[in-house]
């Protein structure tokens, strides 16, 4: 019999009368990288903060090294060497990144923090793994996959036994992905077992051993990563087929919408030029810190471009603020929806409706039957999942809550929609009905801009792609011509010195 | 009926909880003092009693919806009274003019706050802690340190008399702006816009609303209230005293607590913050009347507070 | 929006140092007596008058005044003092915050050889102190509850409004009530509170105490301001022909709730004659004078019958 780190025998648990988890036995073997997979709400969330004592189990009994364990709150957990890598990033502002890396566990004498040797152990940590962040930034300055990199680093510095992943990968592009799976080698030759949750099908074929699918709460199976295939993935995920995974309509392109010439802001991009055209999707691929969400930002008002012209329907257009851009009919679905997209103390309807107010009322008293309407149509067109319109926001899933940003835009019936990483954290069926909604979306003849770091999305969806590198445009590639070669070379064109 | 539920959503343990408080806590004093509490006059007293920190209060309410505070209308309460007072001696002036400035100098100090506040991008309790000891000191030097006596009878029936005989004007007062209040932060726009900004305000900036317009308003129609306020505590005492209002903004951001407004902003309702006016006040008359001291009813005061914002976050799942 | 920002940032820090500079009080100079009058607060008649009178006084003799707030903080008006004795100052006339609190820093002051006048309100440890000027609280309350005794016929209900708990002027004038009451076993106590001094936190008292329904006959209470406040509660109940209002300290709305007959009677301390008494008093001990360890100013009592005298 193999020798098992960590085993979870039966476990199962409710939360107030619904079952969330029936009867799972999920075992890990020292050294494995074993992947748990499902959609959002199949239970992954639910099993992992059993294991880390956020909750406790109804049934069952958890096992570590073949000893009987209760975990009773996250600090039991750490001491067994379990830590974990969570979804929900909540780095202490701020902090600076070596605080954050050393929270709760700081280097001190006597009591008092010696942030000279956090500092000097987060560098050689860095420089170790091969990232480049100075440990002295503050969290607040840096970008989503930045934050994304620490709190990576922060688990593999910990010396556990069983590390959990949950989507790491979510906000970082191919290099960094590259990166942590060397790591994860690294560790696995340590005989570190991984827990590895992910929707991104692909990165599991790479790195695991094993995977686990979880469906509505029970465990459908484990195999060997050998012996399975994407579809059959899917279809155990999904309990159906999936015939086209992106689906992709062809739409005739129009004219051009939006000009976008030889833009500029300081340090963050430089002359980007392109042009969009109405029934398009164009992507617009790139790494961290290629100034990707900064352009979209500039086009859309919330900052201002230092040179450059931006032209919609060939008038040249100045955005001061947000409002401008939405006048002309511009929507921005943002990179965080949590931080700058929602408002999680609103409900459904109130989230949908924020953006049209004007719109939804006269002489500044909203109307009631209409702001309902609006909402209703939009929570059924969306197939948005809530009990009702009235729901708060935070009691949504991932992409429900992303459905009701898309909502809250089109409700201003934009032309030129643009779109920052618009499935970031969000399980297979959701992301394709959000493919879908795209489709439709140019159908009518809008335009799409979407940045995405997730090479098969960004091929499936895009009409055109392209490029950004260190803040200028360095390629462009129509569809027939798409490869992840040529992105991948294009987006890194300065890290391998020059454009090739 | 749906519609009327719609309008009563009481989403959260919290503001039944509050409703069952009240409720408890008044059947509690009608028996312990049955002759005396439970009269329709002192009823009538109980409301009179609200008014003035109630129509404080609804100015505070929108200030804490949106995420900030506002230490300064106590301050307000004693400039205004005090100025208003002094433009109210007999065979002077008219009386539109002390209520006119009261409110005018309630909404310049609401207006200085909101502008520091939005544009200054100073935290707000820094901002209206600075204004509170600013306005004291000019009530203070306006009234030379004394209260300002010998208004007209006009002046003192501003807040004093009744209508139909019956209702306290005061209290009409309070009655209305709060329904005027309530509708504002219900039903239109701006109200809305409001909440937005209190919920998340980077997202409220990405959808479109002008942030620093709706905060300006809404610290600019806190002093405004306040000014209101002051004019009416002057007239009801028929003096502007320059000591007055000392911790009325503590009363006024209790009432808005405990009436379920989280601190944090963007969430609570409105007519928790009448009730929990109504609290304040129910408890104050009741205890006066069972004789209990002043003393011991800050005590209990501040532990209803306490209790209210537990519960508060008991309900959000925070303990 | 980063300039409006920036002005707004730098208008309410000049703000700020203005308010700052504006509260310092200036320094004296050199070559004259330098003297300091530390007040409670100064935030009604009372204290206006007292701080106005022995700034006259001060001027008439020819010796420099600097006047202090203690915000009725007894230990603000501590620092104060100590900060005072450093700067080398010639004489303190104080009127405490409260009975005990002051004692220390007045202690220090005399030990320093720098003479201190107590006025109005005694400390727990006169010897503390080189001289009391005042009244004694205890004959105005005598004063105040004498006159509403026979007002009411020597038998019925009153009720006191008293100052805040533990300053010297609540402690004395309530033993004066006290006192005369020994005389009259007909007339019971029904109501007993702190107002703070405050009109309207009296206000509110006895609006709640006439709803309690139990009979009232005389309010009498510690100072004008509350007097004024329940007096204000008592018209609104139409009852001011049932209950009569007693207050002291002869502030000027006072007197003209007296005139117009409304306020039953107040009781003058003399506010002026105090005060320039004691910066007499003050700058003789200064000069090596002896004085006596206790001046008494006497109480007088306003209502209808005299207040043609007081009124102007």
């Amino acid at each position: 019999m193999d020798d098992f780190i960590l085993e979870m025998n039966n476990i199962s648990k409710s939360f107030a009368k619904v079952r969330v988890l029936n009867d799972i036995t999920f075992k890990v073997k020292p050294g494995e990288v074993h992947a748990l997979v499902g959609e959002n709400g199949a239970g992954k969330s639910t099993l992992m903060k059993i294991l880390m004592g956020i909750h406790s189990p109804d049934n069952g009994e958890i096992l570590i090294s073949g000893h009987k364990t209760q975990i009773k709150n996250p600090r039991e957990a750490l001491a067994y060497g379990i830590s974990m890598i969570h979804q929900e990033l909540n780095p202490i502002m701020d902090m600076e990144v070596s605080e954050n890396i050393f929270l709760g566990r700081e280097i001190h004498k006597n009591g008092l923090v010696n942030i000279r040797e956090e500092r000097n152990q987060a560098e050689s940590l860095f420089k170790e793994i091969g990232i480049n962040i100075n440990p002295r930034t503050l969290m607040r300055n840096l970008s989503v996959a930045q934050i994304q990199l620490v709190e990576i680093v922060k688990a593999i510095s910990l010396s556990s036994r069983v590390i959990v992943m949950d989507e790491p990968t979510s906000a970082i592009t191919q290099k960094e992905v590259k990166t942590l799976f060397e790591q994860i080698d690294r560790l696995r030759k340590q005989n570190v077992a991984i827990i590895y949750i992910s929707h991104k099908m692909d990165e599991i074929f790479q790195i695991a051993d094993r995977i686990s699918v979880l469906r509505d709460g029970e465990l459908i199976g484990t195999f060997p990563v050998t012996d399975v295939n994407n579809d059959q993935l899917i279809k155990m995920m999904v309990g159906r087929e999936i015939k086209e995974f992106i689906p992709k309509t062809v739409v005739p392109v129009g004219e051009v919408i939006l000009e976008v010439d030889n833009l500029s802001r300081g340090k963050h991009f430089q002359n980007v030029s392109f042009k969009l055209h109405a029934g398009e999707i164009l992507g617009i691929a790139g790494l961290v810190g290629a100034g990707r969400s900064e352009l979209a930002e500039a086009i859309f008002g919330i900052t201002q471009p230092t040179n450059g012209v931006i032209r919609i329907n060939g008038i040249p257009v100045n955005h001061q603020n947000p409002k401008h851009a939405i006048r002309n009919k511009i929507a921005l679905i943002t990179e965080d929806r949590k931080q700058t997209g929602l408002n999680l103390k609103f409900s459904v309807k109130d989230n949908i409706t924020i953006v049209s107010l004007d719109e939804l009322s006269r002489m500044g008293i909203i109307n009631d039957t209409q702001e309902r309407k609006a909402a209703d149509d939009f929570i059924h067109n969306l197939s948005i999942k809530t009990t009702s319109r009235n729901t708060l926001l935070a009691n949504l899933s991932g992409g429900n809550q992303q459905k009701v940003v898309l909502a809250k835009w089109l409700l201003t019936t934009p032309e030129i929609i643009i779109l920052d990483e618009p499935t970031r954290g969000i399980d297979v069926g959701a992301k394709r009905d959000i493919y879908l909604l795209i489709g439709e979306m140019v159908k009518t003849g809008k335009a799409v801009l979407m940045i995405s770091s997730e090479i098969p999305e960004i091929m499936g969806l895009s009409d055109r792609i392209i490029v950004l590198a260190e803040g200028e445009k360095t390629g462009e590639i129509s569809r027939q011509d798409f490869s992840q070669e040529l992105i991948m070379r294009y987006a890194s064109a300065f890290n391998n010195g020059g454009i090739q | 009926m749906n519609s009327i539920k719609n309008r009563f959503e009481v989403s959260s343990l919290r503001e039944i909880g509050i409703i069952i408080a009240f409720f408890v806590i008044l059947i509690i004093l009608m028996i312990l003092s049955p002759n005396a509490f439970a009269k329709p006059a002192n009823l009538v007293n109980i409301l009179k009693q609200a008014s003035i920190n109630g129509i404080l209060a609804m100015g505070m309410m929108f200030v804490i919806i949106s995420g900030g505070i506002d230490l300064s209308v106590g301050s307000i309460v004693a400039l205004a009274g005090v100025v208003a007072a002094t433009f109210a001696h007999p065979n002077e002036y008219p009386l539109i003019v002390s209520i006119v400035l009261s409110a005018v100098i309630g909404a310049g100090v609401g207006l200085f706050n909101g502008i520091s506040v939005a544009y200054g991008n100073i935290p707000p309790f820094i901002v209206t802690l600075g204004t509170m000891t600013i306005v004291r000191g000019m009530a203070l030097i306006a009234a030379n340190g004394q209260p300002v006596f010998n208004v007209t009878k006009a002046f003192e029936g501003i807040a004093g008399g009744f209508v139909f005989d019956v209702v306290p004007r005061l209290v009409v007062y309070f009655v209305v702006i709060a329904i005027i209040c309530a509708f504002i932060i219900t039903r239109t726009v701006f109200g809305r816009r409001v909440y937005a900004i209190g919920g998340n305000e980077t997202a409220a900036r990405v959808s479109g609303i002008n942030v620093n317009r709706i905060k300006v308003a809404v610290y600019t129609l806190s002093g405004f209230l306040a000014g209101l306020s002051g004019l009416l505590l002057a007239s009801r005492l028929i003096s502007g005293n320059p000591t007055s209002g000392q911790s009325y903004e503590l009363d006024a951001i209790a009432a808005v607590i405990i009436g379920g407004v989280s601190m944090s902003g963007g969430a609570g309702k409105w007519y928790g913050t009448i009730i929990g006016a109504l609290l304040i006040a129910v408890i104050g008359n009741g205890l006066d009347i069972l004789n209990v001291s002043s003393h011991f009813q800050l005590i209990i005061k501040g532990s209803i507070i306490i209790v209210a914002v537990l519960l508060d976050m008991k309900g959000k799942g925070k303990i | 929006m980063k300039s409006i920002k920036m002005v707004s940032r730098v208008v309410v820090f000049l703000v700020i140092i203005a308010m700052i500079a504006g509260c310092t009080a200036a320094a004296p100079a050199n070559e004259t007596k330098t003297y300091g009058l530390f007040m409670s607060h100064m935030t009604n008649a009372f204290t206006i008058e007292m701080s106005d009178a022995v700034k006259a006084k001060a001027a008439e003799l020819g010796v420099e005044l600097t006047v202090y707030d203690g915000g009725q903080d007894a230990a603000k008006q501590a620092g104060q003092i100590e900060t005072a004795v450093t700067q080398g100052i010639d004489g303190i006339v104080i009127e405490p915050v409260s009975v005990d609190g002051l004692v220390p820093a007045i202690e220090a002051a005399t030990k320093a050889g720098i003479p201190v006048v107590v006025v109005n309100q005694k400390i727990s440890k006169p010897e503390a102190a080189s001289a009391f000027v005042g009244v004694s609280n205890v004959e105005g309350g005598i004063l105040e509850m004498k006159t509403a005794a026979e007002a009411i016929g020597g038998k019925g209900n009153v009720a006191f409004l008293l100052g805040p708990m533990g300053s010297d002027a609540q402690i004395g004038r309530t033993e004066g009530y006290y006192e005369v009451l020994k005389e009259y076993p007909d007339i019971k106590v029904v109501f007993e509170q702190s107002a703070n001094w405050k009109t309207d936190e009296a206000l509110k008292l006895v609006e709640n105490w006439l709803q309690t329904g139990t009979e009232i006959n005389a309010i009498v209470a510690n100072n004008d301001g509350m007097a004024l406040g329940a007096l204000k509660a008592v018209e609104d109940a139409k009852l001011l022909d049932k209950i009569k209002i007693y207050g002291l300290d002869a502030t000027p709305d006072a007197l003209a709730a007296v005139k117009d007959g409304r306020l039953a009677a107040t009781v003058s301390q003399s506010t002026t004659a105090q005060g320039m008494t004691a910066m007499e008093t003050v700058v003789k001990l200064a000069k090596g004078e002896k004085v006596e360890p206790e001046i008494l100013v006497s109480f007088t009592l306003i209502d209808s019958n005299n207040i043609g005298d007081y009124l102007k």
